[in-house]
């Protein structure tokens, strides 16, 4: 038989372009095959070539006896072979590690560096708290041998140990301190030391400050930047503890930062300064002050002056870290950050949003926000069909394909930067978390920084067209994922605002409005795709809530009744559902308006349509939606009994009174009390009634009640009991008057025109039909100031023509008597600089207007902040199953060395640590074991299905797989041979099974199913088994 | 610590998978081209840091910025040479610009065990490329960043094989990108 090797493997792949997965197919039968050969060679080849298609995803955890077997080899190539094997394939569930173990320990006391070099760097990837406990041993004296190389490697082994098996620190740590402190030792060693003490560092920092003398003469030496860069970011931890290394750093560390030609050194010792709080140790003195601006200095200078993209980043995210105790000195660098806003690249962008939002003011807010919402509006949505994120992230493995040409496989990687220069679209988690971070930024501290209310009206509107569209399983779900929406989180800052700041309620209930129309949806909404829908909601509330703001409540109660509105998520359903009757109600109220022919016609078509529009609803699948619907649905058919019952005047001029249910009862259900907005921990501290007895049964008959009401079924009663849910207590709490800003706080408030008004850069990212709408309200506001220059108003009347457009136009003889003469009160405001900026400057400031805005409601004292800040309301809400914290992916889990103590004075505190720390890993252990077994049993399940999977491809593969397996199944823990033996048999049934053909079919899933349920039975025991197994 | 080394061509293909945590294949699979996804829309100007890919950014919002550090993987960085990605997945505990000059040492290092190394050689040595990583990075901690010192303990454990001689030879290369100019002399 012909045998492949790798090169022939990955020849072949490249020759059998388009029938690859045949090919690979056949390649790992083939493996199979040769693996089980007593030929050594052959089966490290049929391993190797398996490995390296475990990288395109082929699953080669069925060959990991083979495994084992290639790595007790004698020759030092097999052995190779085998542990990167094992290095590849082996997983926690991987039965054969126990045997491994053995092999393991057998290598690492070889006498051969190259071998000993193999099982140290496995261990890392094998490791189990049992095998970790046995290898120890003879991983120590390793940190002793004569080649640095043996020695460097064994030191990061042992820190793999220790994350698994927190005692190996006991014996390996002194003797990692005896290397560290070697003045002799090898400085590869040391550096690989220092890496592992910091990684070590940040869990226990209070354990290595002893070492602090000799890690400080490493960093003096210098020579190596790698192991300069690790000590620094160590030390960073352990300055919190003790200041006066503070003292000591300094010099050396400003020596490097003004010194050092290389960049990540410099840029983590200035890292180091911040983040081991030494910025704020030194505050105040002379050399903090130079410090700080010597790093701050440095960090602008990355951004600036290298125009390196690497730089700008992390000079980000050193930024980041001072705005926190520094906010003054990063604000002076405002110019350089705003501009990495619109930075092209996306990694950039999102550093710079994280640290804009730390920044904002009053005075910049208009600024920072005009960028991000040009940003939204530019760049098109992009439609997550066809995203390319989305197919690729659904395939589970990647198949090796022929390349078309080889020619680009063989280009040298020397020449660096070969990338494509389009501009990547907006992702849509970027445009979500833009959204998210505008409201953040404009609500933050209940709308501190907002000077217009009315440009964040508009604001709120452009984000609604901009927003992305939600995924359509958040849509449907209706209920709990809906408040994740953006759409949801912008609608609820537009309720906010039409709650809170009174003055410009018109406005959000006018922006609410047409946000309503349905005429108007493909203009308000993004054309493609169900962005913004979730504003809807609040809409609906704004306007049934503030119906007599309306200006055009008619359209807006047929938009609600639109027959589209009954494809709507229930939720926004039910609050529809509130919203008409009380648009209704509004409309009806007028008292004096003649029930005259014409109104009664009116109104009853109003009611008729809602009626036709409750009615489908009564029925619908939603109990909420079904119930809000019969009500009104009830009240309407008796309002519309009353108003056809009331005759109307006859005669035109006669005043007839409209139908009171009209008038008077359907708008007495919504008005009342205004609404205010109440502090989260308000209701908290509303004090109990003494008399309040919340333990005696209201009826002690209740059981008899109930009972009764079961065996008679429900019938309605109009006794006192209706009543008292309907009228209102007699005790209504009389709002209290909205907590106006104080005086104080008013005048700290900037008097300051947005920066927006004079930059025009409005037109960037406010829609047209907005801007219109802006620049008609400002010319309305303006038309009687006669210091406004209207910038569309001088066309015909010279009069008004801008003294700037004259100098433009005649730039260089300016004629004086062409200039018209303007009523400008020159001698008031004395003379102008003149030039382009006159206009400007001549543009009246607007008297700024005190907004007031209402502040939460609340008894007593203040909460503490974090209670009552109203952020909570517009951060992103975390789904049930994200908020909980779930393990990362890739994270390898240090937890265990928190409670291990390296210091070797403290007995006492030692012998506790020791029992908590044998209490907590048998409870870890137990927990290991039993999330092992579940974890196993998935697997198993998983790894089944997808052999059932391949099963369906050939019958007679399958047939014969099967067999094979249940020999494998049987013979797990045995060596090969018998295996092989079994085998046999196997093969003379193959000509057998071929001609019974399809009618094994049937038969062979259920064989499957009772093969994987012995095996699943067989691993359970082999596993409460496993320490005799082991001890075989 | 570093969490994962990967490596993979312009078309996603991967050329070297090393996971320092155990990961489901399928995972591992999902994971990379995620990544790939990732990197293979940025513009030439862009920087070398890519945003956690959606498997790895779910749960890193929980972190609490209290503590300094931590054990979730929060940087992806990637440097891309001709035909190939290199990326490395690491906690807060690495420095994003030293990472980079990690990258680059380990292309010096292949470049001076194959004589102008490419991907070729790369797909038919995959044993010697692990060997390389190996002198580097072990148990996801740097063991190793002085050329040389790779170079020379991967050569001790035996002759370097160079790609079958049927096979085309490299190509005219003109030299290292900005990665010679000094400015990343984190070494």
């Amino acid at each position: 038989m012909f045998e492949k090797s790798l090169y022939d493997l990955i020849r072949g792949l490249r020759n059998h372009k388009g029938t690859e997965k045949e090919y690979i197919d056949e390649s790992i039968k083939e493996c199979r095959k040769e693996i089980r050969s007593t030929d050594m060679d052959l089966k490290s080849t049929a391993l190797m070539k398996i490995t390296y298609l475990e990288m395109f995803g082929h699953d080669m955890s069925w060959a990991s006896f083979n495994v084992l077997e290639v790595m007790s080899s004698p020759k030092w190539r097999h052995k190779r072979t085998g542990y990167l094997a094992a290095v590849q394939s082996y997983r926690r569930d991987t039965d054969v590690l126990l045997l491994a173990e053995n092999q393991l320990k057998k290598d690492i006391s070889s006498p051969t560096p190259a071998v000993i070099s193999l099982p140290l760097v496995a261990i890392p990837h094998v490791i189990n708290p049992s095998m970790a406990s046995s290898v120890l041993s003879d991983l120590l004296p390793r940190l002793t041998h004569s080649h640095a190389a043996i020695r460097k490697k064994t030191v990061v082994t042992l820190y793999r140990l220790a994350l698994v098996y927190p005692e190996t620190l006991r014996p390996a740590w002194p003797k990692i301190k005896e290397r560290l402190q070697d003045d002799r030792e090898d400085p590869s060693v040391t550096a690989a030391i220092v890496n592992v003490v910091c990684e070590l560092g940040w869990r226990r920092p209070q354990d290595f400050l002893p070492l602090a003398p000799r890690l400080f003469d490493l960093l003096v030496e210098g020579g190596n930047n790698w192991m300069a860069i690790k000590l620094i970011k160590l030390f960073a931890t352990l300055t919190p503890l003790e200041p006066r290394l503070i003292k000591k750093l300094l010099p050396p560390l400003t020596k490097i930062i003004r010194e050092t030609s290389a960049m990540s050194l410099l840029y983590e010792c200035i890292n180091g300064i911040i983040q081991g709080g030494i910025l704020e140790a030194v505050e105040g003195t002379t050399e903090g002050e130079e410090v700080a601006r010597l790093c701050v200095g440095k960090l602008r200078g990355m951004m600036v002056i290298e125009g390196d993209a690497n730089l700008k980043y992390v000079a980000l995210l050193a930024f980041d870290k001072i705005v926190r105790s520094h906010p003054y000195l990063v604000s002076q660098q405002q110019d350089v950050i705003l501009e990495c806003i619109d930075d092209p690249d996306i990694s950039i962008r999102m550093r710079a949003l994280d640290l804009v939002v730390g920044m904002v003011n009053s005075g910049n807010l208009t600024a920072i926000v005009g960028r991000l919402m040009r940003q939204l509006r530019h760049a098109p949505i992009a439609n997550s069909a066809n995203n390319p994120a989305n197919d690729r992230a659904r395939a589970t493995a990647v198949t090796p394909y022929a390349e078309s040409d080889d020619s680009d496989a063989e280009e040298s990687l020397r020449p660096h930067e070969q990338r494509s220069d389009q501009p990547p679209p907006l992702p849509e988690d970027y445009r979500i978390n833009v959204i998210r971070r505008i409201l953040e930024m404009c609500s933050h501290d209940t709308y501190s920084n907002i000077t217009d209310f009315e440009w964040y009206i508009d604001v709120l509107v452009q984000l609604v067209r901009v927003s992305p569209s939600t995924k359509a399983t958040a849509a449907e779900g209706g209920d709990s994922d809906q408040s994740d929406d953006v759409g949801c989180s912008i609608g609820r800052e537009l309720q906010n605002v039409a709650i809170r700041v009174k003055s410009v309620r018109p406005e959000a209930v006018d922006a609410a409005q047409s946000l309503l129309f349905v005429d108007l949806r493909d203009q308000m909404f993004p054309s493609s795709g169900n962005g913004g829908q979730g504003v809807l909601e609040y809409a609906g509330w704004v306007v049934g809530e503030f119906a007599s703001y309306l200006t055009k409540p008619e359209p807006v109660l047929s938009s609600l009744l639109h027959p589209t509105s009954l494809q709507l998520p229930s939720k926004t359903l039910t609050v529809y559902l509130q919203a008409f009757p009380k648009v209704f109600a509004s409309l009806a109220s007028d008292e004096q308006i003649s029930w005259t022919p014409e109104r009664k016609t009116l109104m009853s078509l109003l009611m008729a349509r809602i009626i036709h529009f409750l009615e489908p609803l009564s029925t619908h699948p939603n109990i909420e939606v079904q119930e809000r619907a019969v009500e009104y649905l009830e009240l309407m058919r008796l309002a519309s009994e009353a108003a056809s019952g009331t005759d109307t005047g006859t005669e035109h001029g006669e005043f007839t009174d409209p139908p009171l249910l009209l008038t008077q009862a359907i708008p007495a259900l919504f008005v009342g009390a205004e609404l205010n907005p109440v502090a989260p921990g308000a209701q908290r501290k509303v004090p109990i009634p003494d008399d309040l007895d919340l333990d005696t049964p209201i009826n002690p008959n209740l059981q008899y009640l109930l009972s009764q009401a079961e065996l008679e079924g429900f019938e309605p009663d109009e006794d006192d009991v209706y009543a008292a849910y309907t009228e209102p207590p007699a005790s209504f709490n009389e709002p209290q008057p909205p907590t106006a800003i104080s005086a104080s706080e008013r005048l700290d408030a900037p008097h300051k025109e947005p920066v927006s008004y004079q930059n025009a850069t409005e037109d960037e990212y406010l829609d047209p039909d907005i801007i219109a709408r802006r620049k008609a309200e400002r010319r309305e506001r303006y038309k009687d100031d006669p210091f406004y220059i209207d910038p569309e108003g001088d066309r015909g009347s010279g009069a008004a023509t801008p003294l700037g457009r004259i100098v433009r136009e005649n730039n260089t003889e300016l004629d004086i008597d062409s200039i018209p003469i303007m009523h400008l009160e020159l001698e008031k405001r004395g003379p102008s600089p003149g030039g382009e900026e006159i206009a400007r400057q001549r543009s009246p400031r607007r008297a700024p207007r005190r907004v007031e805005i209402m502040g939460d409601e609340t008894l007593g004292p203040d909460e503490p902040p974090s209670h009552s800040s109203r952020e909570d309301l517009v951060s992103p809400r975390f789904a049930p199953g994200q908020a909980r914290g779930k393990k990362n992916l890739l994270q390898v889990d240090s937890s265990g060395l928190g409670t291990l103590s390296l210091d070797d004075d403290d007995s006492s505190g030692r012998k506790l640590t020791r029992f908590e720390l044998e209490q907590k890993e048998q409870e870890d252990a137990e927990m290991k074991r039993a999330l092992a077994e579940v974890e196993r049993l998935r697997l198993e399940m998983q790894r089944a299905s997808e052999r059932l999977e391949v099963k369906h491809e050939t019958l007679v593969k399958k047939k014969k797989k099967k067999k094979v397996r249940r020999a494998e199944v049987e013979a797990a823990p045995v060596p090969e041979p018998v295996a092989e033996g079994e085998a046999v048999p196997v093969k003379k049934k193959k000509k057998k099974v071929k001609l019974e053909g399809e009618d094994a079919a049937g038969e062979d899933g259920q064989a499957e199913g009772a093969v994987k349920k012995k095996k699943k039975k067989r691993r359970v025991v082999s596993m409460d088994e496993g320490a005799p197994v082991q001890e075989e | 610590m570093i969490n994962a080394v990967l490596v993979f061509n312009n078309a996603g293909q991967p050329r070297l998978t090393k996971f320092y945590t155990q990961l489901e294949t399928s995972v591992q699979q999902r994971l990379i081209s995620e990544i790939f996804t990732l990197v293979a829309n940025r513009p030439n100007s862009a920087c070398n840091f890519l945003p956690l890919p959606p498997l790895l950014a779910s749960s890193s919002k929980s972190s609490t910025p209290s503590t300094p550090h931590n054990d979730t993987p929060s940087l992806v960085t990637y440097r891309h040479y001709a035909t190939l990605y290199f990326i490395v997945i690491s906690t807060s505990t690495e420095s994003p610009l030293a990472l980079l000059d990690l990258i680059q040492v380990f292309v010096q290092a292949l470049d001076g065990l194959f004589e102008n190394v490419c991907e070729l050689d790369l797909i038919f040595n995959f044993e010697t490329l692990h060997a390389t990583l190996a002198e580097m990075i072990v148990g996801g901690v740097v063991v190793e960043t002085q050329l040389e010192k790779v170079v020379e303990g991967v050569r001790s454990q035996g002759t370097v094989a160079k790609r079958p001689v049927n096979e085309k030879g490299g190509m005219g290369f003109a030299g290292f990108g900005r990665g010679d100019g000094g400015v990343w002399a984190g070494r």
